[in-house]
């Protein structure tokens, strides 16, 4: 199925979620390994692959939220109301964070005055004018809200790990690709 | 022959020669005289400009044939808005400017477009490599007697061999670089 139903997310949720989790974390340990690179061609050339990258995170999360938006969220499984709204706030500062790091991305790309190119094919205008002022702190931001977004991700894949593994109900496995449900009805999976 | 012999044959040899009469040769106003180019990284151009250049011009729109350009470009003085181009412009893989400090353009010949523009041949030296290239020149005489000048004209970087090894990949760096100058020329 396609689209969310009670007990399970659809194809689309789960496409967006791992697509845009992969991406994410890939081009962000990608983007700490900049300096790795033996030339400086080699840096322009990986910079611009980690550019595009960020920008199709981007897109895909603009993609994700007008889908969500149309598309309600399985219910909540009963849990304390601690715990509920713990999940809340994380997944909130989880989609906060997905947009942020592309834009802080694109904000530092700006201040330092760089092209900035979706895979060759065409450019994107700044957001924000040249300054070289800003450039170590816009790199810094940058390079922190991924730190950040790590950490909030610790707890996000914790509570589901603990959820499968020691509540073995059905929270990660409603967002897991093909996976049955425990509790919930019979069906297609997707 | 008399002496007013002689000066008919004078006055009928430039009426029928006017070309050998010299065009105007002309002093740049440096200060108000730029020298650059455009060329494009990742998609978007970005514009370059000499702070240290040199032209002899002689120019008449009506003597093509005596027109000459005689220009030398300090390739170390390029500046483009970038820290790191312009560190690097100079560099082995691009100007190569210590072994190659001058660059240099000297026509060959004018062909005539119009009243105001004509074409310039010539040949390009830069890094070593000399080119066919042409310009095309728009001229504008002022009432004051000074006269602008616009010139432009489009070269293949790699045919100099400017940024070439890695550097040498045309999606990241483009190919073509437009020249550009404008010159603010008073007579002698």
């Amino acid at each position: 199925m396609l689209r969310n139903d009670a007990y399970r997310w659809g194809a689309v949720a789960k496409f967006f979620h791992w697509t845009i989790a992969l991406l994410i974390l890939g081009n962000g340990v990608f983007g700490l390994l900049m300096d790795l690179a033996s030339t400086p061609m080699q840096k322009v050339n990986w910079l611009a692959l980690h550019k595009s990258i960020g920008l199709t995170v981007l897109a895909l999360f603009v993609l994700r939220l007008l889908w969500r938006l149309g598309n309600r969220p399985p219910r909540e499984l009963p849990a304390p109301r601690w715990q509920l709204l713990a999940a809340r706030a994380v997944h909130g500062l989880l989609y906060v964070l997905v947009a942020a790091l592309p834009l802080s991305g694109w904000w530092f790309n700006s201040v330092r005055g760089y092209p900035l190119q979706f895979f060759k094919l065409f450019n994107l205008p700044a957001i924000a004018a040249k300054n070289p002022d800003l450039r170590r702190l816009s790199h810094e931001v940058h390079e922190y809200l991924f730190w950040f977004l790590l950490l909030v991700l610790l707890a996000h894949v914790g509570a589901a790990l603990k959820h499968h593994v020691f509540d073995r109900d059905d929270v990660l496995r409603r967002m897991w690709p093909f996976a049955r449900l425990r509790h919930g009805p019979k069906g297609d999976s997707a | 022959m008399t002496p007013t012999a002689t000066m008919r044959l004078a006055l009928l040899l430039c009426l029928a020669l006017p070309g050998v009469a010299a065009a105007t040769a002309y002093h740049v106003q440096q200060d108000e005289s730029t020298l650059g180019f455009t060329a494009t990284f990742q998609g978007a151009a970005f514009q370059g400009s000499f702070s240290r250049w040199h032209a002899d011009i002689r120019f008449d729109p009506a003597r093509l044939a005596n027109s000459k350009f005689d220009v030398t470009v300090d390739t170390t003085s390029a500046a483009t808005g970038d820290a790191d181009r312009d560190g690097a412009l100079p560099g082995a893989d691009f100007f190569n400017a210590t072994k190659y400090p001058q660059a240099h353009y000297l026509t060959t010949g004018f062909t005539r477009l119009d009243g105001s523009r004509a074409i310039a041949h010539g040949n390009l030296t830069l890094r070593g490599v000399s080119h066919p290239l042409n310009l095309t020149v728009t001229f504008t005489p002022q009432p004051d007697g000074t006269a602008l000048m616009d010139v432009t004209g489009t070269l293949k970087r790699l045919d100099y061999g400017v940024g070439g090894g890695e550097y040498a990949d045309t999606s990241v760096i483009g190919d073509n670089v437009t020249i550009q100058a404008h010159l603010v020329l008073s007579t002698k």
